[in-house]
């Protein structure tokens, strides 16, 4: 292969044409490339994409292919048992509980930190001093490890000497048990993820265009009528953004569940996450785990698909586009 | 579309090389990487031979994993000793003991055999064990030649040596087959009571299993934040393993039993519920008020704190409490064996940490010198003297840590009482910590208002067709 090289032509600028008579490249001129290189080029390219897209499929693949095999610890030799695994899951009454869990979980704590972060956001756009250092605080809790958090609120939750129980006369009342462990997990990742909602909401406010406000504001609307008529619609595609990156990770919450109460008592917070870590890591049944895993895949997948969509649409209503 | 008459395209090639890409670089290394742990590895000690020398393997490196733990810390300050006696160089790695399990599995599962040494408790060699992770170190004890004449592997007390032996066929008693471990330090689960509260109050420990739960239930009155007994009640095979299979098995209960070959269920015999259903209502009306978060750090802070009158847990857990400084009721502790059964059972189950070789390790002479030196004689009664609890030694129990507690009363006694009949009182089965775990599933929803006869044939039923897959 031919390499072309830079080199100063001595009797300075030539005419046009990256060659000189001598057939050295003149200053300025593009590399001489043969036509193979040329023509591998694209193919290179395209290499570093290809390591990526198998670096990134290479764990799904992988276990995609453990679901469909009988590997345990005390079985380190396995065979394929194709959907085995997956009719022993899906006829096990625990999946089904913690697939119960996981839904409330994920709906429940999005709603209410959607509600809230909205509601928190509208209340920051007003500038004003005590305004500008709530934005501060807020960001404190999604600052703080969800293990950290679940430690914490443990500590809070505590009956013998916990501060809930003390500041509100609770007496011995059982933040985690089997009646209320759900809520309380809950109410922590509330606690986490609601100013995400709030920051993310309130940067889609501040780009709002201020024109149709005014415009509504000259024609004597009121408040209501403008943020329900306006804004609402336009932030509709932020909110949306926000609701399907909180539905997305409370599908996989884990961390601070398992902190608490590691899924217990009982069935009560078993998530599909801490169900596939049970099987997988305490249990050793590899299978079993990737197939709640996978599972779990397949169910975010189709949610994250529909609510995609949903955002196109407000996006497309957003702009003008689509009634 | 590709047009036919532009042949092999660019878009094309490159989807080829995806599919290419993915069949051939992923699909063939699937099982190549992470699944089956790699092969079965003879064990070494046969290669060994000659004579007895410490000095053998002087200028190697012999990596070990652990976490931290009272037993590790004893010995961290000791290991430049081993490095004296045998040349051989220690890089000990620390994890967690959180994420210890998951990171000694993932190891062992991948037969990589990058630490030699590791250790472990007894249980997980339930697991461990078959798949071949580990090596038997029963040809390596008798191997004069890899083991000094001074070792006295005998000196172990026997429920200990028993507890880290097994055949690996579910059912089959410890103490059968391969030597799997060697015992590094160990515990009771007895009972720690706040003795200041009881002497004042003129209260003497209860030794049956009735005045036991009316005592505690008399110790308790929740608006002065004081409760009768703490025990475990989070969800894990860890709530079941101290205080409640001690007592369970000193009322006469069974886990499981063989007959024609398999595991027949014992937990919802009649006797077996009456227990459970008992042991329940004492966490409800005597217990921490969020038993089914209490693990035994939660257990034995409220017994330093003086919420907890007394804790049914490790003896080894409870003793770091009464050192000068250690907690509010430092100095207030003592300890007795706990309420025995109707027939005068001391039955009570153990836990040993002890020191494994790594089946794949390429080192195995200079693990198993590290293995008996930290298990021999020398190195325990050093370790003892500073932070180490109950030696699984009987020369060093009796000599040197006998010496280190005049300060705690009663230690001794309940150790004594109960070092006979402490093993393991688990069956032995490879569905260990899943079955114990729904245990500790089925305790909580007793206590959740599940009835519990029939919550606990539930469990049996599933339990039994579980262990006998």
């Amino acid at each position: 292969m031919s390499t072309a090289t830079a080199q100063s032509s001595p009797g300075g600028p030539g005419p046009a044409g990256p060659d000189g008579p001598d057939g050295s490249r003149r200053r300025g001129a593009p590399p001489k490339v043969s036509d193979r290189a040329r023509k591998l080029r694209p193919y290179l390219l395209s290499v570093p994409a290809l390591v990526v897209v198998i670096g990134i499929l290479y764990p799904f693949v992988l276990g995609a292919y453990y679901s469909i095999l009988n590997y345990t610890a005390s079985n380190p030799e396995p065979h394929v048992v194709w959907f085995a695994n997956f009719a022993s899951v899906l006829k096990d009454p625990q999946f089904w509980a913690s697939v119960r869990v996981t839904a409330i979980f994920a709906v429940a704590a999005t709603v209410i930190e959607t509600v809230l972060g909205v509601v928190i956001a509208l209340l920051l756009n007003r500038s004003s001093f005590v305004g500008k250092i709530f934005e501060r605080v807020l960001i404190l809790p999604l600052m703080i490890a969800p293990v950290i958090a679940a430690t914490i609120w443990k500590l809070m939750f505590n009956p013998q000497f916990g501060v809930l129980n003390h500041v509100f006369g609770l007496g011995t009342f059982d933040w985690l048990s089997k009646d209320t462990a759900l809520a309380s997990s809950i109410l922590v990742d509330v606690w986490i993820y609601t100013p995400f909602v709030a920051i993310l909401v309130l940067a889609g406010i501040r780009s709002l265009p201020r024109e149709p406000f005014e415009a509504s504001d000259v024609d004597g609307a009121g408040w209501w009528y403008m943020f329900r008529r306006l804004m609402l619609p336009m932030m509709w595609p932020y909110i949306l953004v926000a609701v399907i990156f909180r539905f997305m990770d409370c599908l996989k919450a884990f961390d601070h569940i398992f902190v608490l109460t590691a899924g217990g008592p009982g069935l009560a917070t078993r998530t599909l996450q801490i169900g596939a870590y049970e099987d997988s890591i305490i249990f050793q049944n590899f299978s079993r785990g990737s197939t709640y895993m996978f599972l779990l895949w397949i169910l975010v997948f189709i949610t994250a698909k529909y609510l995609v969509g949903v955002l196109g649409k407000a996006q497309r209503r957003a702009a003008g586009a689509e009634e | 579309m590709t047009s036919p008459s532009r042949g092999f395209s660019r878009r094309d090639m490159l989807k080829a090389a995806g599919l290419v890409g993915l069949g051939s670089t992923v699909l063939p290394s699937l099982s190549a990487c992470g699944v089956g742990g790699g092969e079965r590895h003879p064990n070494g000690a046969s290669e060994i031979t000659g004579s007895f020398d410490w000095k053998k393997l002087s200028g190697q490196t012999v990596r070990i994993l652990q976490t931290p733990h009272p037993y590790q810390q004893s010995f961290q300050p000791l290991l430049k000793e081993f490095t004296e006696l045998t040349g051989i160089q220690v890089v000990a790695d620390l994890v967690p003991e959180g994420s210890y399990f998951t990171k000694l599995n993932t190891e062992l599962a991948g037969g990589s055999g990058s630490h030699d040494v590791f250790m472990v408790g007894a249980y997980f060699i339930w697991q461990y064990g078959p798949p071949g992770w580990m090596e038997d170190l029963k040809p390596w004890i008798a191997n004069s030649a890899a083991t000094s004449d001074e070792y006295d592997f005998e000196d172990i007390y026997e429920g200990l040596r028993t507890s880290t032996s097994w055949d690996f066929t579910p059912g089959s008693p410890l103490g059968t087959g391969g030597q799997w471990a060697i015992p590094w330090g160990f515990e009771n689960n007895v009972v720690a009571y706040n003795k200041a509260y009881f002497d004042a109050k003129g209260i003497k420990p209860a030794e049956d299993w009735g005045n036991f739960q009316q005592l505690a239930r008399d110790l308790t009155d929740r608006n002065e934040g004081r409760y009768g007994v703490a025990f475990r009640g989070s969800k894990s095979w860890a709530t079941i393993h101290p205080g409640f299979i001690t007592q369970y098995s000193r009322m006469g209960c069974k886990d499981y039993e063989v007959k024609d070959g398999r595991l027949v269920a014992g937990m919802a015999s009649e006797q077996a519920i009456e227990f459970q259903k008992a042991w329940v209502d004492l966490a409800r009306e005597a217990g921490p008020a969020s038993w089914t978060t209490y693990e035994y750090p939660d257990c034995t802070r409220d017994l330093g704190n003086g919420n907890a009158m007394m804790c049914y847990d490790a003896d080894s857990a409870t003793y770091p409490k009464n050192k000068p400084g250690a907690s509010k009721e430092a100095g207030n502790l003592a300890w007795y064996a706990g309420p025995a059964g109707p027939d005068g059972s001391y039955a009570t189950n153990l836990w040993t940490w002890s020191l494994a070789m790594n089946a794949a390790s390429k080192n195995k002479l200079a693990a198993w010198l590290f293995i008996q030196w930290a298990t021999g004689k020398e190195a325990m009664s050093k370790a003892v003297g500073t932070a180490f609890a109950d030696p699984t030694r009987k020369s060093v129990f009796d000599s040197t840590f006998k010496q280190t507690l005049g300060a705690f009363p009663g230690y001794l006694d309940a150790f004594e009482k109960v070092v006979g009949s402490s093993k393991i009182q688990f069956t032995p089965q490879t569905q260990f910590f899943q079955t114990t775990q729904d245990w500790s599933v089925a305790l909580q929803d007793i206590y959740g208002g599940d009835d519990a006869a029939s919550r606990l044939r539930d469990y049996a039923a599933s339990a039994e067709a579980k262990v006998n897959v």
